[in-house]
């Protein structure tokens, strides 16, 4: 019995220790992202942990300061990975006639 | 539309107070009701059920943008031709009206158009269908252009730039266009679109267009032209927009030297009309769509309601222009009630016909597997 109790403390551990990663990396993406492009773009892809690792390297070469990659990672692979289902596209509303 | 600036704030303010934004989304100044991509910036993908019209009105075209859309002042614009040219040009947009202005009927295409529809995924836009449009685009003929720079005979390439620049290290957008292809007569520097002057989300003042291929050569709000014996270095000529020469298995990596320019687009068709999974009465069902083939014509478009057994001729709409798509229809009359998978197959002058699958490759461009959907005949 305690050793059930002791497995299921570690599991629930484990898990707030993911999810406290997972919500640093959503932080992350706020802050080292928006500077050059809107979150859509990122949010309307599913790709496995090796291409997010990918597109860090390429963000950072093109000028990115990432401070919190492996929250960041994390919270990609967690959120928009390549096993979640594709997400809905937003429609705009209409706007002929819009002022610009 | 927003600038860099007035975007951040707005997203700093908690996105809600975007101006202009309705309660359930965002607008977008001239365009009807898109899926929206991206907002900043703006990448937005054309509902199929616009495809209903051979031109897509200005309205309903679908936007790429690489690069935070620059505002380009039209007293002060200057289009510049330099390097191999005995005789360099800066044109203001007023004295590129004066040169003989001609129209050409073209579809444009983005290279990643159907990239969602790739296993394994990879990286960039997840475009459905919709990621293309057929317009009337109106301008001088980049020929006559160069011939008034008196290029070089050993010019190999004109590297065409626009005004939009990277934010932070993003590299600069520059794509080269072979000579052959600048030199022929539907290679123009359009000034209008759809008879209206360029839309700045479409390139204002003046947008390369390149007919037949992919969109990434169709350079938006271009302001110089460099002639040269080399294509450009920078990313998006030497990296980015190119396909594998031989094929790759799923997930695979081909060799950097393997990779070309694309260039001319693959035959493909698609329904716009009725949408996938959409319930229709029995009788009579209408079928429409559109079927294009680059720098080829679309000669005929087949339909198969019996999972590819039997193909049946869609009739072609009279517009057949080169470069341009072609509409399709297909009265169909389905024998039973309930759930049935259509397809769609276009065959082009060259002979090549959609394939069954699209070939996988790193980028997912080019996906142009036979359309599929389903319908489902109410009993």
């Amino acid at each position: 019995m305690k050793g059930v109790l002791g497995f299921l403390v570690y599991v629930c551990g484990a898990l707030a220790a993911d999810q406290a990663m997972v919500e640093k990396g959503r932080a992350e993406e706020k802050r080292s992202c928006v500077g050059c492009h809107g979150l859509r773009i990122i949010h309307v892809q599913r790709l496995g942990r090796g291409a997010w690792e990918r597109e860090l390297d390429k963000m950072a070469r093109w000028g990115s300061v990432i401070k919190e990659r492996e929250a960041l990672l994390e919270y990609l692979v967690a959120n928009h990975g390549d096993d979640k289902p594709a997400a809905p596209l937003e429609r705009s509303a209409n706007g002929v006639g819009a002022k610009k | 539309m927003l600038n860099r600036r007035q975007w951040l704030k707005a997203w700093s303010a908690g996105l809600t107070a975007l101006p202009g934004a309705a309660q359930s989304g965002l607008v977008f100044p001239g365009k009807r009701s898109m899926l929206v991509h991206n907002d900043f910036p703006e990448d937005l993908e054309t509902p199929v059920e616009y495809f209903d019209t051979w031109i897509t009105p200005n309205a309903s075209f679908f936007v790429r943008q690489h690069l935070p859309r620059p505002k380009v002042d039209a007293g002060s614009y200057r289009l510049e031709v330099a390097g191999m040219a005995a005789s360099p040009l800066k044109l203001s947009l007023d004295e590129m009206r004066k040169l003989p202005q001609y129209k050409v009927p073209a579809t444009l295409e983005c290279a990643g158009n159907g990239r969602s529809n790739f296993r394994p995924r990879m990286p960039g836009l997840q475009w459905k269908k919709g990621a293309i449009g057929n317009a009337v685009w109106s301008g001088p003929r980049v020929a006559d252009l160069l011939k008034k720079a008196a290029v070089s005979a050993n010019a190999k390439y004109g590297n065409f730039d626009g005004a939009d620049a990277g934010v932070a290290k993003t590299p600069d957008f520059v794509r080269s266009i072979p000579m052959g292809k600048l030199m022929h007569e539907a290679t123009i520097l359009a000034l209008e679109m759809n008879g209206e002057p360029l839309p700045e989300i479409h390139g204002f003042p003046a947008r390369l267009i390149v007919p037949g291929w992919d969109g990434a050569s169709w350079v938006k709000w271009v302001n110089k032209i460099t002639l040269s014996g080399q294509p450009d270095g920078g990313f998006y000529f030497a990296t980015a927009y190119r396909y594998p020469s031989r094929p790759v298995s799923p997930g695979g990596t081909p060799k950097p030297e393997e990779m070309e320019v694309i260039e001319g687009m693959a035959v493909k068709s698609f329904f716009a009309r009725p949408d996938d999974e959409a319930k229709v009465k029995p009788g009579l069902v209408k079928l429409q769509g559109v079927a294009w083939a680059g720098e080829q014509r679309i000669v005929r478009v087949d339909i198969s309601s019996d999972g590819g057994g039997k193909w049946m001729p869609a009739k072609l709409a009279s517009e057949d222009f080169p470069f341009a798509w072609r509409l399709w229809t297909f009265d169909w009359r389905p024998g039973r009630p309930g759930r049935h998978i259509l397809m769609s197959r276009a065959t082009d002058s060259a002979g090549r016909v959609q394939p069954v699958e699209s070939a996988w490759n790193p980028s997912g461009y080019l996906w142009n597997a036979i359309d599929r959907i389903a319908v489902v005949v109410e009993g």
